[in-house]
């Protein structure tokens, strides 16, 4: 080949500014909180190596970071159980709409391109006690005895956030599957027809396996996008009442800003990156096998 | 003829593909009662919001299940432009997002023709560790970034929000370039370095001009991600004259908590310029998300 494409100085200086953002504000900083994940450090003044502490306090007798990561897995449950099963059939029905299959699917993908301090703060609002609707839709409905004050009640807290994050990705899902299923081409779906495979069998039996590999791609976000969750907590909770609501990006920001506990909070976030790596790992590793090609 | 219809729908859009299964005539109205409930569940709180906006702070508090005003008080959108500093938030936001959308595209741009066309040793490792960056967690990078931005001086400034938007939009940006530029012929450079045209300048007049739609994908899905930042905005900026839109929400419950109307009135503002790009570029934005989503 021609020997332009191999010039090292063009090569260099074409990865160089990319590098080097990356390295600046992504790569440089994961070291940097290994170092000051093994430190007390407060944030000011002086600080003491400590080695392996914080991360054997996480570990061992930290029930806040099991309480965050256990609300992870509840939101991942839903995601994964309700909220994905229920794009998909929504995205068959939108493909049935034919003509206005567009529409459809440009209207639910809204709350996903609003930005999540708008849509936190106006669920926040939905679930005010005084002045929310949810309290004044049921009191319409004459089921007064079910109102609450949603985010302050323990017992609904944690599932009233899952209800915000659900509803945010709703659209993202949609939109996913959607392509997903318009993408695969229409021959299949002609020729099992021709055999017989109509209707409902038309779906599990040809449709869904061939998708399998959209669905594969999106599971393995959304159990990311579920895992890293903190924006919908910071601004709806703070993490409250007591903890409950916790997930694991919210906790360390306080741990770190709230209650100068600097050197912890580095250690969950190393915590919290080596999940995220490792958990990708296993999921690409172990979804692979299974998804079918077409 | 079946010959003829197949012709056709090749034609036109996907969307328009032709449905498996035909509709019987009386579950069409129930399809469209099905989707027009979901669409109203998707779409009710934003309605609500805009309604609220629109009612005095007092009238709030009233038993209705939903009210619409008599007089809309538009006054509200007035008290939110002017106490919650929208213009400045929002020239803010403009600034500190058009600089690091550029930044991506530029930079991604580089990093994605290095990793597809030119021949290298390391270029599938760099790939590779390039678009690791997209299962790295932006919240995990907060507590150190924070304490190097201000060691070297950026915290508290709008390097201290471009680096780390440029950052994070550049392993996407990179794979849907790639994604793009793989799919070019190479006789597409050989011929202009035949008439002996320099690299760059293959760069700039053929290869740029002809990746346009990856560009527009590419800076619309930094705009609008970067765009709707709360958290590096709320960890690396506390001057308020450099807080970007977003935050006219946050501040304004703070300060003005008992106007409730006009605070509804500041979330309509936060909103409004991604629904309007969404409105316009609608395309471009389903494209970006599921190209991203399905290639990696």
């Amino acid at each position: 080949m021609n020997k332009a494409f191999r010039d090292k100085r063009t090569i260099f200086l074409m990865i160089f500014p990319g590098l080097a953002f990356l390295f600046f504000a992504m790569i440089m900083p994961i070291f940097l909180s290994i170092y000051y994940g093994m430190t007390d450090w407060p944030g000011i003044g002086p600080m003491n190596f400590v080695g392996l502490k914080n991360f054997r306090e996480i570990i061992l007798s930290d029930s806040v970071f099991w309480t965050s990561l256990g609300n992870a897995v509840k939101l991942t449950l839903v995601t994964l159980f309700l909220q994905n099963p229920l794009a998909v059939i929504v995205c068959i029905m939108i493909l049935a709409c034919r003509k206005n299959a567009r529409f459809f699917r440009t209207v639910y993908y809204i709350p996903a391109i609003i930005p999540i301090v708008v849509t936190t703060k106006l669920w926040v609002g939905v679930f005010n006690p005084t002045y929310g609707l949810l309290n004044k839709f049921l009191s319409v409905i004459g089921l007064d005895f079910l109102a609450t004050n949603w985010l302050s009640n323990p017992r609904t807290a944690v599932w009233s956030v899952i209800l915000i994050v659900i509803w945010q990705g709703f659209g993202w899902a949609i939109l996913f599957y959607y392509s997903g299923l318009v993408s695969i081409p229409n021959e299949f779906k002609e020729a099992a027809l021709i055999d017989g495979a109509g209707g409902v069998k038309l779906y599990t039996k040809v449709i869904l396996p061939l998708m399998m590999p959209v669905i594969r791609a999106v599971v393995i976000i959304a159990l990311i996008t579920c895992f890293k969750q903190m924006e919908t907590v910071y601004l709806s909770t703070g993490g409250g009442p007591g903890n409950i609501t916790q997930f694991l990006a919210n906790y360390l920001y306080i741990k770190a800003f709230v209650s100068y506990e600097f050197g912890y909070g580095n250690a969950l976030s190393i915590l919290f990156v080596s999940i995220s790596l490792l958990g990708t790992y296993l999921l690409i590793r172990f979804t692979r096998a299974k998804a079918g090609e077409y | 003829m079946k010959k003829n219809t197949n012709m056709v729908l090749k034609k036109v859009d996907r969307e328009k593909a032709p449905l498996l299964t035909r509709l019987s005539r009386y579950k069409k109205p129930l399809l469209y009662t099905v989707m027009i409930l979901i669409a109203i569940g998707q779409l009710f709180p934003l309605v609500w919001l805009i309604n609220y906006s629109l009612l005095r702070s007092g009238e709030l508090f009233g038993a209705q299940f939903i009210k619409w005003p008599d007089i809309p008080m538009w006054s509200n959108y007035v008290r939110a432009w002017i106490q919650g500093n929208i213009p400045r938030y929002f020239l803010n936001s403009i600034i500190v997002v058009c600089s690091s959308v550029l930044l991506t595209v530029i930079c991604s741009f580089l990093l994605a023709y290095a990793c597809t066309r030119m021949e290298w040793k390391l270029r599938s490792t760099v790939y590779g560790l390039v678009l690791l960056g997209m299962t790295i967690p932006i919240h995990a990078t907060l507590l150190p970034n924070f304490m190097l931005f201000n060691r070297v001086g950026i915290l508290d400034t709008y390097w201290g929000l471009i680096i780390p938007y440029t950052a994070f939009s550049l392993p996407f940006s990179t794979l849907i370039f790639s994604g793009f530029l793989s799919s070019f012929p190479r006789t597409f450079e050989e011929s202009a370095m035949i008439d002996g045209c320099s690299m760059w300048g293959i760069l700039a007049r053929i290869i740029a001009p002809n990746t346009k739609p990856a560009v527009i994908t590419v800076a619309i899905m930094a705009f609008v991600n970067n765009w709707n930042d709360f958290i590096m905005a709320n960890t690396y900026i506390s001057t308020q004259s450099l807080l970007t839109l977003p935050f006219s929400v946050i501040k304004f419950m703070g300060e003005y908590s008992g106007d409730y109307a006009a605070q509804f009135a500041c979330m309509v503002f936060a909103a409004f310029p991604t629904l309007f790009l969404y409105a316009f570029l609608n395309k471009y934005i389903t494209e970006g998300v599921t190209m991203t989503g399905i290639k990696g």
